[in-house]
């Protein structure tokens, strides 16, 4: 066993660490984490770090260097995750271009589409999301209805979209929709790349409980694709998506290194509180809790760890990201909820109103979505029990 | 970056695997909670000659130098069989205290005969009072008489003290209540009196015995440490016994993921293996995920002892805490996967609910191991 990185892999950290100092908006490292609440000047605001990161050559760092990327490895992809999350950067607004569409394109993409698209991506000049759920396609996303039909050259798409994160900033979209109705659910789907600034597209903000607009429901009434804008092939969607999903290596590596810096803040934020003047942190029960989350958030790093060995070790991916996935959603909610109960009576008081930071308030409306965004707790736990544990499949129809 | 077992760990966890169950696997525990202790014994001897009981022994002394991590695989393996016998206290306690702290004549006594399966160790440390894992409760007293010491007291929760050849014996031999004054000293079985009376243990896996000691005489050289400064040399000694501990729970927990989810395929109710039901296999997702994590704390435990890390206490008191909580949870969750069955004394899930139950507070409670962590990251 070994912790260590390599010189190399230090010099990588190094030269990221410094990058940031330098760029994060001014005052971002020692706390002063600021991103406007109004949906426009929020847009220009990611859009600006976009770009940074893109001039930085801090952006699709695992792209081949003959496109523009850095040739990342797995740990180094790792190392990004976790400096990223040591100093809680913004997010990266084109991490859907970036991480998936891009790697896909290059891929199984056309050369046309390469030439079309990847600058682009690289450079944030055109910002991505993706089209998959659907109002009645949730954990069941093999049922997605929207639907594309062929006229000439054309295609002619109808129906919605739903949860699409930042839709209303992005400028494409990757979308996955039924183009033959006839067989099973799994075939028939085809995945385009649209145009979202056409008329046919609507795009519509919802309204989270941490009173934030970061999801959308998008609208299709005659939007407009093209052959050359088909992703793989005609009615083979589905493999096309779990190409997709397959690029996304480091995910859960964000989550882990999310969660290691929520309980360092948790440790803060019990320190600063205080009951009959005595600092929470010396109440043996308060302390009890946190050595408590201290032990479940390393096994939860340790065990990330175990899995990367195995990635690296075999060359690829196993089911146990869905474990790790499973694991830090649910601890993060736990984790985040007792945050919340430390506050005392001040609990709910937030925005301007916060006792501490209302980024714990926020935080902890925004944790419920963490088991239900990319595959609920349920659907993970399927997987874990089927592919891991060999465990009978449930009936589906 | 690597964090998991090497192949020679890996290899070792195969050939412990497949002798135990040569040997009947959870026969032998049922064996011997029957009474036929002749198990344990045969089994002692063909670890010894399969060079197991080496393994962390230092190679100038018949062993081939391997540490903390190597053994992980071994105990993980012999906590899924539950099998009786000191092994965590001979393996993980006696050879790590006598290779850092014993003199040579101790070590040349000692390490050649544990290598070679020849010796058995145990702790006598717990006493009646109720200060549990504190300096304060060790009263046991040994006054120095000339060339030997004098040791009077009792101690109780002493691991197969029956078919132990040495005790390791946490006593006082100054001070009252304080970490100064605890001294260790080396017991051997062989060379005194000593009163054993067993007490009947709900983990019958694990003979448990009180021992008193009357006047008993151990001669000065089997101090092992400097007089009066044992306190933090047991401390070194728990650590390493700990994080075995945990090995061992780890294995328990492994083998009652696999129990439950072997049932759950196979036992079918409403025409269909229970396995089907999502209550069910939820169910067993979740013994599967608190298995992961206490194994990954342990093999960090392990690492943290084996490199005598600055972390080395809150990493074992992080895996200790988990582990014993966690071990009981998935023994109790296989109990109901099993249902009625589970119930019955003839069907095995006990076995891991009792031994859960036992390890839970030896040695430090959860409670005890949190409050660890905390005051070691200076909370």
């Amino acid at each position: 066993m070994d912790f260590s990185y390599t010189e190399t892999e230090l010099a990588f950290q190094t030269e990221l660490r410094t990058w940031l100092e330098e760029n994060l908006p001014e005052g971002w490292i020692d706390g002063n984490r600021y991103i406007p609440e109004d949906n426009q000047q929020k847009g220009e605001f990611l859009r600006e770090w976009q770009r940074k990161l893109s001039e930085g050559g801090w952006a699709g760092i695992s792209w081949p260097k003959q496109y523009g990327g850095r040739g990342a490895s797995l740990i180094e992809e790792v190392i990004y995750e976790q400096e990223m999350a040591r100093v809680k950067a913004p997010p990266v607004l084109n991490i859907i271009g970036t991480a998936m569409v891009g790697p896909t394109i290059l891929q199984i993409g056309t050369e046309q589409q390469k030439e079309r698209y990847i600058p682009k991506i690289l450079n944030g000049e055109e910002i991505w999301s993706q089209g998959y759920s659907e109002p009645n396609a949730g954990s069941d996303l093999a049922a997605v209805q929207t639907k594309a039909v062929k006229k000439g050259d054309k295609w002619s798409i109808n129906g919605q979209k739903i949860w699409t994160s930042y839709a209303h900033l992005s400028d494409r979209c990757f979308l996955l929709v039924r183009t033959d109705n006839t067989g099973k659910k799994h075939e028939g789907m085809t995945a385009f790349l649209i145009d979202m600034h056409q008329e046919g597209v609507e795009t519509r903000t919802i309204r989270s409980i941490n009173d934030r607009r970061d999801f959308n429901e998008v609208f299709f009434n005659d939007a407009v694709a093209y052959d050359a804008d088909v992703v793989g092939e005609v009615n083979n969607g589905w493999k096309v998506s779990l190409t997709l999903l397959s690029h996304e290596r480091v995910g859960v590596a964000r989550q882990t290194f999310r969660l290691q810096k929520q309980f360092d803040e948790l440790v803060d934020l019990a320190k600063t509180l205080t009951s009959n003047g005595n600092s929470l942190i010396e109440d043996p029960i308060v302390r009890q809790e946190l050595a408590s989350f201290r032990a479940k958030t390393k096994a939860l790093l340790f065990s990330y760890y175990r899995h990367l060995t195995t990635a690296i070790r075999t060359g690829r991916p196993g089911p146990e990201g869905s474990m790790d996935k499973l694991a830090s959603s649910e601890l993060g909610q736990k984790m985040l909820a007792y945050a919340m109960s430390l506050h005392g009576s001040s609990n709910t008081l937030w925005k301007d109103d916060a006792l501490v930071d209302p980024s714990w308030q926020h935080d902890y409306l925004r944790s419920f979505a963490y088991t239900i965004e990319g595959g609920t707790s349920e659907i993970q736990k399927n997987i874990v029990a089927e592919r891991i544990l060999g465990l009978p499949k449930d009936i589906k129809y | 970056m690597d964090f998991a077992l090497n192949e020679e760990q890996i290899m070792f966890q195969e050939t412990t695997r497949q002798f135990l169950e040569s040997k009947g696997d959870l026969a032998i525990s049922r064996s011997y909670m029957e009474g036929n202790e002749q198990v344990s014994e045969e089994l002692w001897d063909g670890l010894g000659k399969l060079g197991f009981m080496g393994i962390n022994v230092p190679e100038s002394y018949g062993g081939i130098s391997l540490g903390a991590l190597s053994l992980v695989p071994i105990f993980e393996e012999m906590g899924r069989a539950v099998v009786p016998g000191p092994y965590p206290e001979t393996l993980a306690f006696a050879v790590p205290l006598l290779e850092t702290y014993g003199s040579e004549a101790q070590k040349n006594a000692y390490l050649p005969q544990i290598s070679q399966g020849k010796r058995k160790f145990t702790l006598a440390m717990e006493e009646s009072g109720d200060k549990n894992s504190s300096p304060a409760n060790i009263q046991t007293r040994a006054e120095r008489r000339g060339e030997e010491y004098l040791v009077q007291g009792s101690k109780i929760l002493v691991p197969h003290a029956d078919i132990a050849d040495t005790l390791i014996v946490p006593v006082r031999t100054g001070g009252s209540h304080s970490e100064y004054g605890i001294s260790l000293l080396l017991i051997d079985t062989d060379q005194v009196s000593l009163e054993l009376k067993t007490t009947q243990s709900m983990d019958e896996t694990r003979k448990m015995f009180s021992v008193t000691f009357q006047e008993v005489k151990v001669p000065k050289t089997q101090l092992l440490g400097p007089e009066n400064a044992g306190w933090p040399i047991l401390q070194f000694g728990l650590y390493h016994l700990n994080a075995a501990l945990c090995s061992t729970m780890v294995g328990g927990m492994d083998r009652t993921v696999d129990m439950a989810t072997e049932y759950a395929k196979t036992r079918e109710q409403f025409g269909q293996p229970i396995g089907r039901f999502q209550a069910v296999k939820h169910k067993i997702v979740d013994m599967k995920l608190a298995l992961e994590n206490a194994r990954s704390l342990s093999y960090y435990a392990a690492w943290a002892v084996e490199n005598n890390s600055e972390d080395m206490a809150e990493a074992v008191s992080m895996a200790r805490s988990y582990t014993s909580e966690a071990y009981i949870d998935s023994a109790g969750s296989n109990i109901q996967i099993h249902g009625g069955m589970g119930f019955t004394w003839e069907y095995n899930c006990h076995l891991f609910l009792k031994r859960a139950r036992f390890l839970e507070n030896y040695l430090g409670s959860p409670r005890y191991h949190r409050e660890t962590v905390a005051s070691e990251l200076g909370w």
